[in-house]
């Protein structure tokens, strides 16, 4: 998997890519958003992480151009403007995604992790993991043979957790898709909604398929 | 004494003095130098001229004048009325809007003009202010990226590391955790300060986001022991942007958990009220002590009970009524000291009031 960085803070290219490397991705760093836009038109990458404030062309306007022609390459967006607009204006652009600095590099690497799984099966809908089914249509959650009744809010956490089955997800993440926060709450909501939910899953079993990820957040996996 | 009443007392001296005069002329003419006249055998030279009819036009003319110079004086004194009214609304956000001036080059008017240089030097320094906040903060965010990255990367490959160490580290990425959430708070009030917060706005059921408020409320009031309710939920909707009203709505849910008292009490309450959609958070808690509602809003204020217990930056309600205000809408804090504390929120409807649900939320909604 190669991944290209467009940064033109060199101290944090490098931590960000000394990260990846790390978890065994290849890395090329960029700090120009013009070099930036042939590069990535001249080779294939499997992902992007560009920085909105660049060198010569910003990177709202790398991945205009690069939408403009057809290119689908993914695109992590990383600012340091902190507006509170931005994300929606990045995602208008055609990025896939918006993180805001400064961010933690688990988070950083949850979300790169989720631009390469993009575009899987994520019309099916019934979710399995192990013996846990969830019939996104009838809105019924089956471990086993045993019914879960579950709130709204708890339905729409499982679903997202099982359709990201297998990768982390960031306590940012399932706020964007299960809240439609785009800010931090400052509360511990998500750890008590994933308490209840493990207490409703994963109790009377040893084959626990929800997990925490210390400091990141939570993911979900067959029992090994 | 206004400048109003002192011409006025003036106006009315002059105008009594007058009367007196024109009172003892007229006797004068019309009754002593007849009668002399008439002593001294004389012709009287009025005798053409009926006396009545000559105090009548004095009589009236005196109220008529008195009426004129009334209301000329009301007229002279618009402007400066219209000067006071205009300083009176002036505050931080419309301070580049001038005052109208009349232009006829008068007193007022050249005051006017006056006091326009003064707002717009006042208007340019708090643009700077501004500007250079949004700067800072945006200079901030690069060092703390770095210190956040680093040290979270020393943190990754440091499974060797002494726990005193390890744990060192931890605290230093909490701290560099909590300024940049600080540095973001400082972004959001500073734009929204500028009228520069941009909003996406869209019809928005602000019933369905209070639900979930609810819902969310329950869950971080379980442990507590706190009852949460929501009654009446009518339907109203408002024009607004969908993040900044549910981060709105966290903030009120958020402090109604944390300055509450285990055991207590949080009442919400949405109605439709006279084109507005009004939202009523209630909570049991110390409250604020009688002296500083209002100030409750100002930045990195908190209440003195809320010094030592509860976490948090004192930017909340900033944050809060600056959304609340970019809506076009109000909130008003109130606090029985002891007791509880309600928070008001006004933001203007789009529909017409029509209730349809209300009540507890079922237990099994949970």
């Amino acid at each position: 998997m190669r991944i290209l960085v467009v940064e033109d803070d060199k101290k944090t290219a490098s931590f960000i890519a000394k990260a990846l490397k790390e978890e065994g991705f290849v890395v090329d760093i960029l700090a120009d958003g013009d070099e930036a836009l042939a590069a990535i038109k001249a080779t294939t990458f499997d992902a992007v992480i560009l920085d909105i404030m660049l060198m010569g062309r910003d990177g709202l306007s790398v991945v205009r151009q690069l939408r403009a022609g057809a290119n689908r390459t993914p695109v992590l967006l990383v600012s340091a403007r902190g507006e509170v607009n931005e994300k929606v204006e990045g995602l208008n652009a055609g990025a896939d995604d918006y993180l805001p600095k400064p961010f933690a590099l688990d988070e950083l690497i949850a979300r790169v992790r989720a631009l390469l799984r993009r575009g899987g099966p994520a019309g099916n809908p019934t979710l399995r993991l192990a013996n846990l089914t969830l019939d996104t249509t009838t809105l019924v959650a089956l471990r086993g043979d045993r019914k879960i009744e579950l709130s709204a809010r708890e339905f729409r956490l499982l679903e997202y957790l099982m359709r990201s089955a297998g990768r982390v997800c960031s306590r940012a993440m399932i706020l964007e898709k299960v809240w439609d926060y785009d800010f931090d709450p400052g509360t511990n909501l998500i750890d008590v909604y994933i308490g209840k939910l493990r207490e409703k899953i994963d109790t009377r079993t040893d084959a626990k398929l929800l997990h925490s990820v210390r400091g990141v957040g939570y993911t979900m996996k067959e029992p090994l | 004494m206004t400048i109003l009443r002192k011409i006025a007392v003036g106006y009315s001296v002059v105008a009594a003095l007058s009367v007196v005069m024109v009172a003892w002329l007229g006797y004068h003419e019309f009754v002593e130098e007849p009668a002399e006249y008439a002593a001294k055998g004389l012709p009287d030279l009025h005798q053409d001229t009926a006396p009545e009819a000559s105090a009548v036009i004095f009589c009236g003319l005196v109220p008529v004048l008195l009426g004129c110079g009334w209301w000329w004086l009301h007229r002279v004194l618009v402007p400066l009325r219209t000067l006071t009214r205009a300083v009176e609304e002036l505050d931080t956000h419309n301070l580049h809007q001038p005052i109208p001036r009349t232009l006829n080059g008068d007193e007022v008017d050249k005051l006017t003009a006056g006091f326009n240089t003064m707002t717009a030097r006042l208007d340019r320094s708090f643009q700077q202010i501004r500007e250079f906040t949004l700067q800072a903060s945006h200079e901030l965010k690069t060092p703390l990226t770095v210190m956040r990255g680093q040290l979270d990367g020393a943190l990754r490959d440091g499974d060797a590391l002494p726990p005193d160490q390890r744990q060192w580290m931890e605290s230093q990425l909490g701290e560099i955790e909590r300024l940049g959430k600080i540095v973001d708070s400082l972004t959001l009030l500073t734009r929204a300060d500028a009228g520069a917060l941009t909003l996406q706005h869209q019809p928005t059921e602000l019933g369905e986001l209070v639900r979930e408020a609810v819902e969310d409320a329950q869950i971080l009031a379980q442990s507590a022991g706190i009852t949460v309710t929501l009654d009446p939920c009518q339907d109203v909707q408002v024009n607004g942007d969908r993040h900044r009203l549910r981060q709105l709505l966290l903030i009120l849910t958020d402090n109604a958990v944390k300055y509450n008292w285990s055991g207590g009490f949080i009442r919400f309450a949405l109605r439709n009220a006279a084109g507005n959609a009004e939202l009523r958070v209630t909570n049991s808690g110390v409250g604020v002590a009688a002296g500083s509602p209002d100030r409750v809003f100002e930045r990195f204020v908190r209440g003195e009970n809320a010094q030592a217990k509860v976490e948090g930056s004192g930017l909340g309600l900033s944050i809060a009524k600056s959304i609340v205000t970019a809506h076009g809408g109000t909130i008003e804090f109130e606090s029985e000291h002891g007791k509880e504390t309600r928070l008001t929120v006004r933001l203007p409807a789009t529909t017409k009031p029509h209730e349809t649900s209300g009540g507890q939320l079922p237990e099994g909604a949970i």
